[in-house]
């Protein structure tokens, strides 16, 4: 898959929502506009939650990926 | 205050009409996909439980006031989230779905059908989160389930609470809609499955193979369990008639609409199979048999008890459109016309109930959760109204 340059990185393995969202965003409001954050989790309901999320609030899911870590998001600040 | 709620309860607030909100927390897609449906009216909205996040004052404000609240979520975290801000706006009645939307989706609830003064009992188990029925048969302390779901813990709970031991289960059919506990249960309590080779040859478990014809017992003097071969939704469907007054029907008879035949990829082949089965099976039973399908479409199907039964004789009659159709080629393009995508899942669920998949008890959770699409016209029927 594309490669990002990832500005921060988050880890959300573990966790049920609403905390890989609640963290996600707190994460993104501390960032620059423009900022790219990768965020792990392993909830499987992070999928359609963090979709519907970037597109309720206009930040940009560049990519995701699922693999041995989890289920992984690139989220752009907007 | 913020209060823990079950699935159960939920569904006797909603039997009993109960003046409550269920507000719905998940995403959109998630909600359209499956939610709460209830017996009677009930109001429900989705706010999604970010939106709570993003914009609390708003979000909350959609929330009416007059009424308890109930919260659904996936899991249960999201909906104590939201309860606690609802909690914090000065709500006083909030409750949060405990185990989330899947318990709804898992639960069963029970009702007898028959008359009490009958030497057995014969039980329908609601599965309100699927819209699909299955059946227990007490005789003499013995339990006889009919196409039961992979909910043990409901099963053993019936079971204890009726003093009666599972010793036999009767699947209508290969389920493609849902994953059967038959080899589950058999596993776990060494109850002996009964099953069509037409469905099930080649299938990883043991069962005893019915023939068309052949009767069964529910206890060594116990009511008859009859066999009738009913092909057409699939090839070893069966309908197994209980003491001669009732015939629990499987996917093949509903109370509207008729069981799908092209689950199978096969539609014009099953199709006819199903016409044949119309004509020579169904239109030949007694037409005072009480019919009790596996599935229903709507809660209006539920007589005032809230139980799920018909006479063949009538359900003829109100589906006419359907049973009236006189030759074969008319009956393939009734077939034809009414044909819907089937959710991607069911021919995984069509492994799980043959014994070759084993899935981790997580995923069959989620592979097990949705309404059930079973039925011939039930789109065109939701399209038309």
């Amino acid at each position: 898959m594309t490669e990002f340059n990832v500005d921060q990185e988050l880890d959300c393995k573990g966790l049920n929502c609403p905390l890989p969202v609640i963290k996600t965003k707190k994460a993104i409001d501390a960032m620059e506009s423009g900022q790219i954050l990768k965020m792990v989790a392993t909830d499987p309901g992070s999928k359609n939650d963090i979709s519907a999320w970037t597109s309720r609030t206009g930040h940009e899911l560049l990519g995701t990926d699922e693999n041995d870590e989890g289920f992984v998001y690139f989220i752009k600040k907007k | 205050m913020l209060t823990p709620y079950s699935a159960k309860q939920l569904f006797d607030w909603l039997t009993q009409a109960e003046e409550l909100l269920i507000l719905d927390v998940r995403n959109e897609e998630d909600f359209n996909r499956f939610k709460v449906e209830s017996p009677v009216e009930v109001d429900m909205i989705n706010v999604p439980y970010f939106d709570f996040m993003e914009e609390e004052e708003a979000s909350v404000a959609k929330v009416p006031r007059d009424k308890k609240v109930r919260v659904v979520c996936a899991k249960e975290g999201s909906a104590k989230y939201v309860g606690e801000i609802l909690i914090a706006h000065g709500f006083e009645d909030v409750g949060y779905l405990t185990q989330g939307i899947v318990s709804w989706g898992n639960m069963l609830t029970d009702k007898r059908i028959n008359d009490t003064a009958d030497t057995y009992e014969l039980w329908q188990f609601v599965r309100p989160g699927k819209a699909s029925l299955n059946y227990g048969l007490i005789s003499e302390g013995e339990l006889t389930l009919f196409d039961p779901s992979r909910n043990m813990e409901f099963y053993s709970q019936f079971a204890e609470a009726h003093d009666c031991k599972l010793t036999q289960t009767f699947e209508t059919h290969l389920q493609a809609d849902y994953i059967s506990g038959s080899r589950f249960l058999a596993e776990k309590t060494g109850a002996v499955v009964h099953a069509h080779a037409g469905d099930f040859l080649g299938a990883s478990f043991e069962y005893v193979s019915i023939q068309d014809g052949e009767t069964y017992k529910a206890s060594p003097k116990g009511p008859d369990i009859r066999i009738v071969h009913t092909p057409g939704h699939t090839p070893g469907s069966t309908c197994y008639i209980i003491d001669g007054k009732y015939v629990i029907s499987g996917d093949t008879i509903f109370i509207i609409s008729l069981g799908r035949p092209d689950l199978g990829g096969k539609a014009v082949e099953w199709a006819t199979m199903l016409y044949e089965t119309v004509n020579q099976k169904i239109k030949k039973m007694d037409p005072n048999l009480q019919v009790l399908p596996g599935h229903y479409i709507q809660w209006s199907e539920a007589n005032e008890d809230l139980v799920f039964e018909k006479s063949l004789g009538k359900i003829i009659e109100g589906n006419a459109s359907i049973y009236g159709i006189d030759n074969d080629k008319d009956f393939q393009k009734f077939i034809l016309e009414n044909i819907r995508k089937q959710p991607d899942v069911y021919a995984e669920i069509r492994k799980v109930n043959a014994g070759w998949l084993n899935p981790e008890d997580d995923e069959q959770s989620t592979m097990d959760l949705g309404k059930n699409e079973c039925a011939a016209s039930a789109y065109a029927a939701q399209q038309a109204s």
